[in-house]
């Protein structure tokens, strides 16, 4: 059994505060400060979510449900396992090529529109110097970014969801200790 | 720092839950978010929102600075700054520059406020609404329809009344174009300072149990007729301490018969420049 957050409390604290700054400002890299030990189907930076915001309250789809990460979670944090992507608060994504739709997460309700999935995307890597602009809340004119790995069509799907706001689904996306949010407020603008 | 609380009073539970909340409310502009308030070590009124949020937040380096009405001696932001620093053994501070972390009674500092900082409001009523609809279940619709129909004829018999918006506190703003938001009880002269903000501004509203933000960079309405534009408070006198003509003035009675001062609400404002004047 690998150990979590060396020191939960503080560790905890200044992940979330990135989190928050990320999800504040939306499509720009931000660096986790502490990676924890993960096995091997679950990236650390996702773990370091993870043990930052789940306890017995959350539940969680994995896209890959395998059996040491399940353990590991449920020992180090007691979260809940759904076993449909549509009852899920968190979802975790390891290979996004073969994600499911964005469709068949939890999108919220129109009076409660917080009561929706928060998707944790492990992805190849991320450009700043090409790739698609976004704009929205929290970006003052514009940010580029190029996310590698996911599928196709996967921001045509999200494009179809914004019609929806505000309800919606939030993405944190991870790879190599960086961490980018994007919230359903962000618009990924037509070249 | 006192050693039988964990750091800064709440449970990791707590705060985990309060974390999740405060990441969806940056998710969803304006729109107000159930949270699970917890009882405080001081009544519902005095801040417990946020507190709670501070709480949440708050880090061994940070340092915290906490206003009431725009000053740092008053006892609501006394009591709060030296809760934190027994609770969290955080450092303090009354200057607005070096603040990592501002809890608020109802001011935003005139100083303007960075990126690295976050503004943390205390609201006691978190719902714009609530005067005209009573029932949460009724504005909770409202909201989901985007039907703010209410608050216009509102402000119009201000109009029909007064002949003005006669609103001056507590102005009601539409956040990023769609949810209608409590600015909290700041005088409509601060409301301006809402817009395309660079800091994260978080709301807490501890007896009501919700905490809402506006993020950095977003577009903040006061709402208005084309007739009618939003206009903020002014002053025909200047800060008698400081001699400040732009910032927010509070009138304050100095002896038994009556004579009155002008000076500035935010005294970390006006403290500063009165020692940019002597040097």
């Amino acid at each position: 059994m690998l150990t979590a957050f060396a020191d939960p409390v503080f560790d905890s604290q200044r992940t979330f505060r990135e989190l928050l700054q990320a999800m504040a400002r939306p499509a720009v890299p931000r660096r986790l400060p502490v990676v924890p030990p993960s096995p091997a189907a679950v990236a650390p930076e996702a773990m370091a979510i993870l043990l930052t915001l789940c306890d017995a309250a959350t539940s969680i789809w994995l896209q890959r449900p395998d059996a040491e990460a399940v353990d590991h979670l449920r020992f180090h944090t007691g979260l809940r396992l759904a076993d449909q992507p549509q009852q899920a608060d968190f979802a975790l994504i390891d290979d996004p090529a073969s994600m499911p739709a964005l469709a068949c997460f939890a999108h919220g309700d129109p009076r409660y529109p917080d009561r929706s999935a928060s998707l944790i995307v492990q992805v190849n890597g991320f450009r700043t110097d090409g790739g698609a602009h976004f704009a929205g809340p929290g970006i003052r004119d514009a940010e580029r970014l190029s996310v590698e790995g996911l599928p196709s069509d996967f921001w045509q799907q999200r494009a179809a969801l914004s019609t929806q706001f505000p309800l919606g689904l939030d993405l944190y996306f991870v790879a190599a200790q960086q961490v980018v949010a994007m919230p359903r407020t962000t618009r990924l603008l037509e070249a | 720092m006192t050693p039988r609380y964990n750091f800064a009073f709440l449970d990791e539970d707590t705060k985990r839950m309060l974390r999740r909340a405060l990441l969806k409310a940056v998710a969803i502009p304006g729109y107000q978010v159930p949270f699970g308030s917890r009882e405080m070590p001081l009544p519902y009124g005095w801040g417990t929102g946020g507190i709670q949020v501070t709480a949440a937040l708050l880090g061994p380096d940070d340092v915290l600075k906490v206003i009431d009405q725009g000053a740092d001696d008053t006892t609501n932001a006394v009591n709060i700054r030296r809760f934190f620093s027994r609770v969290a053994g955080v450092a303090t501070t009354e200057h607005t520059a070096d603040a990592t972390l501002i809890q608020t009674r109802h001011r935003i500092p005139e100083t303007s406020l960075r990126e690295d900082q976050i503004l943390i409001f205390q609201v006691p009523e978190p719902e714009p609404l609530r005067t005209l609809e009573p029932r949460e279940a009724e504005t909770r619709t409202l909201h989901a329809l985007a039907d703010y129909g209410l608050m216009h004829v509102t402000l119009y018999e201000d109009i029909a009344q007064y002949g003005h918006i006669a609103t001056s506190y507590d102005y009601p703003v539409l956040v990023d174009g769609r949810f209608l938001t409590s600015p909290s009880p700041i005088p409509k002269f601060d409301n301006p300072k809402l817009d395309r903000s660079p800091a994260l501004m978080l709301f807490g509203a501890g007896r009501e149990k919700r905490l809402y933000a506006i993020p950095p960079y977003t577009r903040v309405e006061s709402l208005a007729f084309d007739d009618h534009p939003f206009e903020i408070q002014r002053w025909e006198h200047q800060c008698e301490l400081c001699g400040s003509g732009d910032s927010y003035l509070d009138e304050v009675v100095v002896d038994d018969r009556g004579t009155r001062m002008f000076v500035c609400s935010d005294t970390d404002y006006c403290s500063g420049r009165r020692v940019e004047a002597q040097a």
